[in-house]
């Protein structure tokens, strides 16, 4: 009994933590509930960590749920990246929330909803709960993303993005019923077992009903063509808000993505790869085109983050195609991601913390002479998210190119690669904004603070995790990552 | 395994990281620069020292790094990377000698890195490592030339980036795909140059492959037709940056050619041969008649030595003996008078604030030091007689004969038009009466007499003595060639 609860609490954690805060949400200060969520976050973080790599495949309250909560490596390590997600968030941002209006307590309730959401999302086995988790996210989410209720650009940002998120969400449902009329449940390991006999079965609702799955996995990660809210929702939104999504709700996805095409439609890979391969063409020549044309930095990463799902979705459908570091690639492509895109919005947000300015590419003119080390940090994200070598970026890239060659999907990789020297010209063009022009204002400034030193420390495991050896053991670098990852999935393909 | 090659890459780094970090006030980031680069220099005696030139690869170290793909930390050196080797480390503290008044301290640390970088790409063996520094040293020339040039920088910087970075970007899927058809043909994962150069590879898609890293290379050296990022990046680049562009980066293109072009693809590169042959015959000949129209002076010697580039890729293409020891040769004495120059060039535009030849004239009434070096370095680029270009000129000169005297004819003409640009440009400049600019011309100092004399000693030495350095890497010319015939002999 004590040991099956236990098995839940990271997640009882943050859910907890989420009620005690819309308790204190009137009589404590901003700064105090950020802290009590970062409390209960850590709490769960450490948690989780102590278990990744010692925990056996194993189900909570069988007997009650079925088997639709599984924990594994796999899991853990998104929920690692869920917690370790919002805790930047929060505490890069705490300067943030008390230079605008319009924070109010709830806000760090949602925040720990949504990563709620997540974990479950990671952790669900079964196709029913998979849609409630994911709800709980969206919903949470739309309602951080119109967070700034007075202000025109985040409600119209949030009204498209529920909207069009609502109505893809009914077609996972859709799908699910679909997979429910063929194969008689819901259970992921079910389909598993129905899809893969080779028997004269009938897969039509099997096939349609993954492709309407399918549908809303895509529309969450921003692929073309389901990308047309991407730019205008990370406009939209609040910078803390937008740090969140891309770095840590984008994950969220790729968790039952994975686990649908490693266990659910494992022998369907095939039929799907065609469809994604094409998907994958237009995501990475459409984001380029995204990206490329941007004014605003908020925007080009909005536009960029397009293009990452890209590269994902490379690895994602070689998956079952002869490559075994298909998936690993993508979880370390994850992290990768997460770290970079989650430095890259942290210091935009902690800049507008000061100004409403700074948004554009003509803003961070000068900005090397003004925050040195801020705009140094900047750069490395920038050269990561670029997949320039030695950074945790090219690693990235390398796994997932060298997966889809090892798949047979060279001409894949190529566009990869193509679009990859393109992102260098818009990822590049803001280094050079910081660096070769002269600053407006000549005061140099090193001021010391805790969410300056959050992002270095992101910036230094951006580089290690590029070049890292095993000379330090206990932090995982290039190679440990990758072994981080494979350990993730393998723990994922023991169930069958 | 020996650590002294990791030693020599990183110490660069190291110091420009701990002085960043620490905020090092400038007279101790000097300090601390010059020192990284005398012991650099140090080390890199003792390794030529130990050096056996009939050993072969030596100085190995092999450390894994990524294991699952078979990636590792492996460095050495041999007749060929060490002839760069030193250069580098040769021309690193006379560099930091003409900086020495620099105030800007982001110069200093970037000269640093690009130490790092360039070190590293020439000692390494692994090719994501190498990867990994082709890419790295692009990064501080993009920052020295956007933020320390002049002109339209901001724009030559990100042409000079997007179009190396389009190279490189052909040659690193051409390493993925190496790599996993070793894969596919072995079962285990290996980047390093030795595992991969056993490859059987088939014809058809090799001619891809080579066409990767020739790319790459291609736009390093730059061969004529990629070379649209030349011209403005020399003119606005700050001296050490171009010094660094024109003695040791264009020099890597060739490196790679010969390493990993050679090592990986000897059967494709003679099929590519004749079409590079033919880019490189009119490199030769289109940079020098640009070399003449040019009125910038900075202009003018980047033609001029990506006409001499041309040259030294036209003789790695010839393949014969006389050809390969010559190229090799001349990567080294051409890189000892473009460094001259090109320094040269520079403190003519810290006295008088122009390049175009134009504006100057009669420095040699003015300023007796500064036009003899001045001379002394632009005869050394025509291949004067007594300097080591001379000796390599004629050498592959002479292997361009061997193979086709039409194409030796050609080659030959580069001596000739060198002469023409240089005589007339050191006529209109460096004689005649004092110009408005040149009247009030501050002679050399000590600093720059100390910076420049080394130099002049090393190239007289390569031109009057050449038999003390050939003997180091004649060997390595002589077993790459052997090799290179068997494996096309025997197919």
């Amino acid at each position: 009994m004590f040991e099956q609860l236990f098995l839940i609490l990271p997640m009882a954690i943050v859910v907890m933590g989420a009620f005690v805060l819309l308790l204190l949400s009137k009589t404590f200060s901003l700064d105090k509930l950020n802290l009590v969520a970062v409390f209960f976050l850590s709490l769960s973080f450490i948690i989780e960590i102590l278990r990744f790599g010692t925990t056996t495949v194993c189900y909570s309250f069988p007997e009650i749920f079925g088997k639709m909560y599984i924990i594994d490596d796999f899991s853990i390590l998104f929920d690692l990246m869920f917690t370790a997600g919002a805790i930047l968030t929060l505490l890069i941002n705490t300067a943030y929330f008390k230079s605008r209006n319009y924070y109010n307590g709830e806000y760090f309730a949602l925040i720990l909803f949504s990563v709620f959401g997540m974990m479950i999302l990671a952790h669900s086995n079964e196709l029913v709960t998979a849609f409630i988790a994911l709800e709980i996210a969206s919903l949470s989410v739309f309602a951080l993303v119109g967070y700034h209720k007075y202000n025109k650009v985040s409600s119209e940002a949030m009204m498209k993005y529920m909207i069009l998120g609502s109505m893809t969400g009914a077609f996972f449902i859709l799908g699910t019923a679909f997979i429910y009329g063929a194969v008689g449940s819901t259970n992921l390991e079910d389909i598993a077992a129905y899809v893969n006999v080779p028997a004269e079965k009938d897969l039509v609702l099997v096939l349609i009903g993954g492709i309407f799955i399918m549908v809303t996995i895509l529309f969450k990660m921003g692929a073309v063509p389901f990308h047309s809210w991407v730019v205008d929702v990370y406009q939209g939104a609040p910078f803390p808000v937008t740090m969140f999504m891309a770095s840590t709700f984008k994950i969220a996805l790729f968790a039952i993505a994975l686990r649908l095409s490693l266990i659910d439609f494992a022998s369907l890979n095939i039929v799907w790869s065609e469809i994604l391969q094409v998907i994958t063409v237009l995501t990475l020549i459409g984001g380029s085109f995204l990206a490329i044309t941007q004014k605003s930095i908020k925007r080009m990463l909005a536009g960029s983050s397009v293009v990452h799902s890209g590269y994902m979705l490379i690895a994602y459908s070689s998956i079952g195609l002869g490559s075994d570091m298909a998936a690993p690639a993508i979880m370390f492509y994850l992290i990768s991601y997460f770290l970079s895109a989650a430095g890259a919005f942290g210091i935009l947000s902690f800049i507008a913390t000061g100004s409403k300015k700074m948004m554009t590419y003509e803003d961070f003119k000068g900005f090397s002479e003004r925050r040195p080390y801020l705009s140094a940090m900047m750069a490395i994200f920038m050269l990561s998210l670029s997949g320039f070598p030695s950074t945790i970026g090219f690693l990235g890239k390398f796994y997932i190119f060298t997966s889809a060659i090892e798949s047979g999907q060279i001409l894949l990789a190529g566009l990869g690669i193509v679009t990859a020297f393109i992102s260098v010209y818009y990822y590049f063009k803001l280094i050079a904004m910081m660096y070769f022009y002269p600053s407006t204002d000549q005061q140099k400034k090193f001021p010391f603070d805790f969410s300056g030193l959050l992002i270095g420390v992101m910036a230094m495991m951006v580089i290690w995790g590029g070049v890292g050896t095993s000379l330090i053991p206990f932090i995982p670098g290039a190679n440990g990552l990758i072994d981080i990852a494979k350990q993730a999935i393998d723990s994922l393909q023991n169930v069958l | 395994m020996d650590p002294i090659l990791t030693y020599i890459i990183f110490l660069p780094m190291l110091t420009a990281a701990l002085l960043g970090l620490t905020r090092a006030s400038l007279p101790l980031l000097r300090l601390g620069t010059v020192l990284s680069s005398l012991l650099v220099f140090v080390l890199v005696m003792f390794v030529s020292m130990d050096f056996d030139p009939d050993g072969g690869m030596q100085f190995l170290r092999i450390v894994p790094w990524i294991a699952h793909y078979g990636i590792t930390y492996y460095v050495g050196v041999d007749g060929l990377s060490l002839v760069l080797l030193i250069l580098i480390a040769f021309l690193m503290p006379l560099l930091y000698l003409y900086m020495w008044k620099e105030r800007r301290k982001g110069y200093w640390y970037n000269m640093m890195m690009l130490q790092t970088g360039v070190t590293g790409a020439v000692l390494s063996l692994d090719l994501i490592l190498f990867y990994l520094f082709w890419e790295t040293m692009l990064l501080p020339i993009f920052v020295m030339i956007g933020r320390y040039g002049n002109g339209m920088h901001q724009f030559n910087a990100m042409k000079i980036v997007l179009m190396t970075v389009l190279g490189s970007m052909s040659m690193l899927f051409s390493i993925l795909y190496l790599g996993y058809d070793l894969f596919k043909q072995n079962g285990w994962w290996s980047f390093a140059l030795s595992d991969l150069s056993m490859l059987q590879l088939n014809p058809q898609t090799t001619i891809w492959l080579a066409g990767g890293f020739l790319l790459a290379f291609a736009i390093k050296i730059p061969l004529v037709g990629f070379h649209t990022w030349m011209a403005p990046a020399y003119s606005s680049a700050p001296t050490p940056a171009v010094v660094i562009l024109s003695a040791i980066m264009a020099k890597l293109g060739i490196y790679g050619l010969w390493r990993f072009g050679y090592g990986l693809f000897e059967q494709t590169l003679s099929y590519y041969a004749p079409f590079m042959m033919i880019l490189a015959i009119i490199g030769l000949l289109y940079y020098a008649v640009h070399a003449i129209m040019e009125q910038n002076l900075r202009r003018m010697f980047a033609y001029s030595s990506g006409s001499h580039l041309s040259l030294i890729a036209l003789g790695v293409f010839l393949t014969n003996v006389y050809a390969w020891g010559g190229s090799l040769y001349f990567i080294a004495t051409h890189a000892l008078s473009s460094a001259g120059i090109f320094i040269m060039i520079g403190l003519l535009y810290k006295r008088v604030k122009s390049v175009t030849i134009d504006e100057l004239s009669g420095i040699a009434s003015v300023a007796p030091r500064f036009a003899f070096f001045f001379v002394f370095f632009a005869l050394s680029i025509a291949g004067l007689p007594g300097t080591g270009g001379f000796v390599a000129e004629l050498l592959i000169i002479i292997g361009a004969f061997k193979v086709n005297v039409w194409i030796g004819v050609l080659t030959a003409t580069t001596m000739l038009s060198s002469m023409l640009y240089i005589f007339w440009m050191l006529q209109r400049t460096i004689f005649g009466p004092p110009s408005m600019r040149t009247q009030i011309f501050v002679d050399l100092n000590s600093r720059e007499l100390a910076m420049l004399i080394p130099i002049v000693l090393l190239l007289l030495i390569t031109g009057i003595v050449p038999s003390l350095f050939i003997p180091l890497f004649e060997p390595y010319v002589t077993t790459a060639l052997q090799d290179l015939m068997m494996t096309i002999g025997a197919k």
